[in-house]
């Protein structure tokens, strides 16, 4: 593999990387644990002009478990440092899952969690080669009007498939971006957009600096089915969110992941549960409705039947494994 | 493209290297330090064979890891991991219970089984599996892998209990 | 036949001769070769399926700096690649098909000047699917190919319609294997050193350096020996490496135009565009039976997408048509098969030569015939396995035989009579056999291997083999029959192998032949040197050579240990002497059987699988693998060996397909073509049949592909089993699982 030339910057704080970014004006790319943008750029996916290297400003290092039962997590931590870091898995047990179940050790040895949450989105006819792509059309991620996937298709579907996110859009987290205009923080409810070529509503010029998760009491599950374990993407991921008894659920957070080109909250499900609980009708009905939120659903590796099947497999067992730990569970 | 001086330990060896900053750890391990020892394999980070271990022994994917991130950095290679010429218990293990065959994945196995061994020296099966899933064998199955490195942790874990109860 | 207590080194499991090596990062594979003024080719691939080539322009490209040759169609000597490849053709016919090669001195400016190259491509009708292009009116690939069959092998022993007429029942299948790749840890690669015009050196991983050696000589117009084959470590052949490719011709011939060394290699996609390790392959079946369960006659006819290309692959017509003869006693066997063309990448085999892929179905069909009789498959299997002495039709001979053995044992250990039908849902067993040669006679009119043996003063042992090291363990095993021989430990023998020029000829390592035929010569070159060793020892102790026992580094009468002279004592003494003997071994082995081999191993495996029935995926929880390998001559090894073939064939069976649109392939990479890793690795249980071959070298035979064989079935009958529902196709994939569920769902 070979890398398209760019020019390399390494700023000494988050300030000046801000600038650098701004400066760019869309041409750069931040380079943090790079696990994804060194595969897409050696691919030719990516040819950002330039790199902005922000993996060693310790301002973006760090989890902090605050008093009030939140969690601050800098976005240059490394998903190795999330997971051995000491409390956080006895706090957000469903999350910690979510974050050790990221591709492979060694890809979390350097890979980041703003990082995570800013994972392009994927496709079998994007995610090759220069070579590869050159022997058909393009498609909407390469700037061509057409989906290779969905022919019908008038934007890109390609998957959305990070882990760490549908964890934190149940708990509700929240991300803090900076550019040259200041700070803002986003509910990362809001943050995902349906199409798989803009995937956020991130600007060019911003950099995610922290990741917030407010404290919770309630019990969570995170599921996610692999072709094979502890290196792939999901076939489909979900995180299941839940406080007050079986019978009477006060809460309900149901997102589901790798199904399509943003998460989905399976509001009807989660309406449905709220109403009957989480005895068996109750799950049989959530199943029948999970459908209704589930948007375009698109193959990476498999047909889109055997992804919606799996859906309402993976809302189940979640749902089971939920309803088993109401005793003091997490 | 102007090329960057940086500063590369590799296995307690210092160099100083001039490289364009497209140029990533593996290239520069194998093609300009002529240390061969570390393979070249998918180069998109997902068969393990370019497996290193930085200062605090996490195995690191070379091939997606850009050389100039590395400045003033320490690597260890499989090079550096027998001692006076000498294989270390984890080499040893997999010597002897055959789990080496053809050999092109062994160093990438060896340095992300190390990187178990300073990181999770009481690792379970679990933790095993975790460790190696990121690396490919296409000879063992894997199988007298798991084992020698399930010997290794065993072997070093008596070791620290007698100098324990000797110390 | 030595029994298992007389021998000293055989049969003791022995690490690795070059583990240390492997372990440190001092073995050289070819990638890791760099010669001075070594260039780095890159080859540039057609980008379409099926085109003519209207024009290739590379002044962009010749201009990038450190760009010092740029080979296209005009520059290449009129040499072909089998049948009908020319290695640069003005019509591409799969997409990865090779079109022009670059030589650069920076890797970079070889990658860079690919891309610059202009290519202009008018397409033509696409045929990928096997459906198609056997279709009437089917666009042809290759004039030459009516109907797009490129080979053709029909077959018939014995008298097949009257065994139909005289079977009580007849029990028809159909079945279908997918395009695999063998996904070997060491990337394709190529060192080249053409330099002098009269001589051709050449690193690669390979199967065997005298094919490769022949193939670059008529190539480019040299004698054998003026090729020289440096096979330093091979990493993984897995059948996929056993002739030279194009690109082995193309660093050839960019190093030769340049006369510098060139330095080709496959980078991510490449190695799946070059060429894959099977295309689709369907097969039909159709078994005539007694009522109690005596097959008569078996009719079977396969269909193989060889891809755009043909060179060796009509020898999976051959070698799929030989299996039918090896498991079973049958009165009549017909056998039709034929390679096809597509506009895909070539075929350039998997384990087995295409046997591992068929005996998936065939095991499957055979199941299938259990149960159409309502019998236990063991049963079937029991009442018609062959035996030892057994002769076949083809004429091949079992000298020993072990495979009612392994069915017994296997099923025994695991507890077959009591699981099978009665385990709860999602839960199955299923059982796979195997029967392989241990040689390639048919390749060529020998099928020799030559062996030298070096005693120096001191004691140590050096010996030189052709035979190629691919991880199977070949060098240590080698080193356990000589030190038998001598009376002394492996660990004293050094091996040289690797180079063509110092190693004495060796056909190589396929079709199984290393342990029995390189062995039987190994053996041979140390009972050389051993005769010339008992000679001095039996006049220095007053006794017949015939007497002398050579045991833990001595020498000595049988029955009088005391009287034992050292091993290196009596080599100094020869040496150091009016005599002054150089003591060296020389030895050589060419197989006697007229075709395949002299020795046939067997195997019966038994697997245990968990199928969840809502994701589809299916869990390998348990396999007992019984192997008839003759004899164990480095246990370890022998294990290594079975583990890595039962965890791959678990791969083939369940995960592994390379999923092609219109001949691109979707997965081309490590990541996404599916080879499980360590959490999907099952319980394996090992069982080794010793039958004591009495040809091979201490009667043992082959154990480098005959386990997966027995796998595949295994696996898929268990899967089968589980599911209650036929399995018909692999990969077993998820959504294949899901559909037969819900075909019982429904």
């Amino acid at each position: 593999m070979h890398l398209p030339s760019f020019e390399y910057l390494k700023p000494d704080s988050v300030a000046a990387a801000v600038r650098m970014l701004g400066e760019a004006d869309g041409r750069a790319a931040i380079l943090a644990g790079g696990t994804d943008l060194m595969a897409s750029m050696g691919q030719r996916l990516s040819k950002p002009e330039r790199l902005i290297s922000i993996r060693d400003l310790p301002e973006l290092q760090g989890v902090t478990l605050l008093a009030d039962g939140s969690v601050r997590i800098a976005a240059g931590t490394t998903l190795t440092d999330v997971v051995d870091h000491d409390g956080l898995a006895a706090r957000l047990p469903m999350f910690h899952k979510a974050v050790r179940s990221v591709a492979s050790v060694h890809v979390r040895n350097m890979a980041t969690l703003g990082g995570n949450l800013a994972l392009p989105t994927r496709c079998w006819y994007t995610n090759q080669t220069e070579t590869w792509r050159n022997a058909r059309a393009g498609c909407f991620k390469t700037d061509v009007e057409q989906c290779h996937v969905l022919a019908s298709s008038h934007r890109c579907v390609a998957t959305s498939s990070a882990d760490t996110v549908p964890a934190l859009i149940a708990l509700n987290a929240s991300i803090t971006a900076v550019s040259r205009r200041g700070e803002r923080k986003i509910p990362l409810a809001d943050f995902y957009r349906d199409d798989g070529a803009v995937p956020t509503i991130l600007d060019k010029d911003e950099l995610i600096t922290s990741i917030q998760v407010p404290g919770f009491t309630g019990r969570s599950v995170f599921l996610k089915v692999t072709p094979r374990e502890g290196i792939d993407f999901g076939l489909g991921n979900i995180a299941v969110l839940v406080s007050g008894p079986n019978e009477r659920p006060a809460v309900v957070r149901i997102i589901v992941n790798s199904l399509g080109p943003h998460p989905m909250r399976l509001r009807a499900a989660e309406a449905a549960l709220l109403e009957q609980g989480l005895a068996d009708q109750g799950i049989d009905m959530a199943m029948k409705v999970a459908r209704q939120d589930l948007g375009e659903v698109t193959n990476l590796w498999t047909p889109a039947g055997y992804k919606r099947r799996l859906v309402r497999t993976l809302l189940r067992r979640a749902l089971v494994e939920l309803r088993e730990t109401e005793v003091g569970g997490r | 493209m102007n090329k960057r001086l940086i500063t590369l330990i590799v296995n307690g060896d210092r160099h100083e290297l001039a490289v364009a900053p497209t140029r990533t750890l593996n290239q520069v391990i194998r093609d300009d330090l002529r240390l061969t020892g570390t393979k070249r394999g998918c180069t998109s980070g997902s068969c393990g064979v370019c497996t290193v271990n930085d200062e605090g022994g996490r195995a690191i994917l070379s091939c997606i890891t850009l050389a100039v991130e590395w400045d003033g950095r320490s690597i260890t290679t499989v090079e550096g991991v027998a001692e006076d010429g000498k294989l270390q218990d984890l080499q040893q293990a997999f010597l002897e219970l055959g789990a080496v065959q053809c050999g092109v994945c062994t160093p990438g196995l060896i340095m992300s089984a190390r990187s178990l061994l300073i990181r999770k020296p009481d690792a379970d099966e679990r933790a095993i599996n975790e460790a190696l899933a990121g690396a490919i064998c296409r000879c063992t199955g894997h199988i007298k892998v798991k084992k020698a490195v399930a010997r290794a942790v065993q072997v070093i874990a008596d070791r620290e209990r007698e100098h324990g109860t000797q110390g | 036949m030595a029994r298992r207590a007389e021998l000293s080194v055989v049969g003791k499991s022995q690490p690795r001769l070059d583990g240390f090596d492997k372990l440190s990062g001092r073995s050289v594979f070819t990638d890791d070769v760099y010669l001075p003024g070594m260039l780095h080719g890159r080859v540039l691939r057609s980008e379409r399926a099926h085109a003519r080539i209207a024009n290739i322009d590379t002044s962009a490209a010749g201009k990038v700096p450190g760009v010092k040759l740029i080979l296209t169609r005009q520059d290449a000597p009129d040499f072909s690649i089998g049948m009908h490849q020319p290695l640069f053709d003005d019509t591409v016919r799969f997409i990865g098909q090779e079109i022009a090669a670059i030589a650069a001195v920076e890797e970079e400016a070889a990658f860079e000047a690919a891309s610059l190259v202009q290519v202009d491509y008018e397409p033509l009708p696409l045929v990928t699917a096997l459906a198609d292009a056997l279709a009437p009116g089917a666009p042809q690939l290759h004039a030459s190919a009516a109907g797009n069959v490129a080979w053709e092998n029909a077959e018939s022993h014995g008298d097949v319609d009257k065994a139909f007429a005289e079977s009580e029942l007849v029990v028809k299948g159909e079945y279908a294997s997918n395009a695999s790749h063998n996904c070997y840890a060491e990337f394709h690669a190529a060192v080249a050193d053409f330099t002098r015009a009269d001589r051709l050196t050449l690193w690669t991983p390979s199967q065997s350096a005298v094919l490769f050696q022949e193939s670059m000589a008529e190539a480019f117009g040299l004698s054998v020996s003026d090729v020289r084959m440096m096979t330093l470590n091979t990493g993984g052949a897995f059948t996929g490496r056993g002739s030279a490719r194009p690109h082995h011709y193309l660093s050839a011939l960019l190093s030769r135009h340049s006369r510098r060394p060139v330095k080709v290699r496959a980078y991510s996609d490449e190695e799946f565009l070059m060429g894959r390790a099977g295309g689709r392959a369907e097969y039909k079946f159709r078994t005539g039976v007694t009522k109690d369960g005596f097959i008569k006659v078996i009719d079977a006819d396969m269909t193989f997408d060889s891809g755009a290309y043909i060179e060796q692959q009509s020898l999976v017509t051959y070698l799929t048509a030989s299996y039918l003869h090896w498991l079973f006693r049958v009165d009549a066997i017909r056998y039709h098969g034929r390679v096809v063309y597509t506009n895909n990448m070539p075929y350039w085999f998997h384990h087995g030569g295409g046997i591992a892929q068929m005996q998936f179905a065939w095991g499957r069909h055979i199941d299938e015939v259990a149960d159409a009789l309502s019998m236990d498959p063991v049963d079937l299997m029991l009442q018609n396995a062959v035996k030892k002495g057994h002769r076949t039709m083809t004429g091949v001979h079992f000298a020993s035989c072990g495979l009612k053995q392994c069915i017994r044992k296997a099923a025994r250990q695991a507890g077959w009579k009591r699981k099978r039908g009665k385990l709860p849902i999602g839960k199955g067993i299923g059982i796979g056999l195997s029967a392989m040669a241990s040689g390639a006679k048919g390749r060529f009119v020998h099928d020799a291997s030559a062996a030298f043996i070096k005693v120096a003063e001191d004691g140590s042992v050096t010996l030189a083999t052709g035979i190629p090291d691919m991880g199977q363990g070949s060098h240590t095993t080698m080193a356990i029959i000589a030190a038998e021989v001598l009376g002394i430990t492996p660990g004293d023998i050094t091996i040289i192998a690797g180079d063509t020029d110092i190693t004495p000829f060796d056909v190589g390592a396929f079709s199984q032949r290393g342990t029995f035929n390189t062995g039987n010569a190994v053996k041979n070159a140390a009972q050389d040197a051993r005769k010339q060793l008992a000679k001095k020892a039996a006049a220095d102790l007053g006794v017949k050579p015939s007497a002398l026992v050579f045991r833990d580094h001595q020498i000595y009468p049988k029955g009088e240990p005391e009287q034992a002279i050292p091993f290196a004592k009596l080599v100094y003494g020869l040496l150091h002497s009016m005599e002054g003997r150089v003591v060296m071994g020389r030895g050589f082995y060419n197989s006697p059987a007229k075709r395949g081999s002299m020795a046939y191993s067997f195997g019966a495996q038994v697997a245990e699988v968990t199928v969840d029935r809502e994701t589809g995926f299916v869990t390998v929880d348990r396999v007992v693998a019984a192997h008839d390998l003759g004899r164990a001559i480095n246990p370890q090894a022998v294990e290594g060996q079975i583990d890595g073939q039962v965890f791959s064939g678990m791969s083939q069976v369940l995960y592994e397909e390379m999923l092609l649109e219109d001949g691109q392939p979707l997965n081309p990479s490590r990541l996404e073509y599916k080879l499980p890793r360590s959490f999907e690795v099952p319980d394996i249980e090992h069982i080794l049949v010793e039958t004591v071959d009495p040809h091979g070298p201490f009667g043992a035979k082959e154990v480098g592909e005959g386990p997966i064989v027995a796998t595949m079935a295994a696996i898929a009958n268990a899967v089968a089993d589980a599911l209650g529902e036929p399995v018909t196709e692999i990969p077993v994939s998820p959504w294949r699982v899901l559909r037969a569920v819900s075909r019982q769902d429904d």
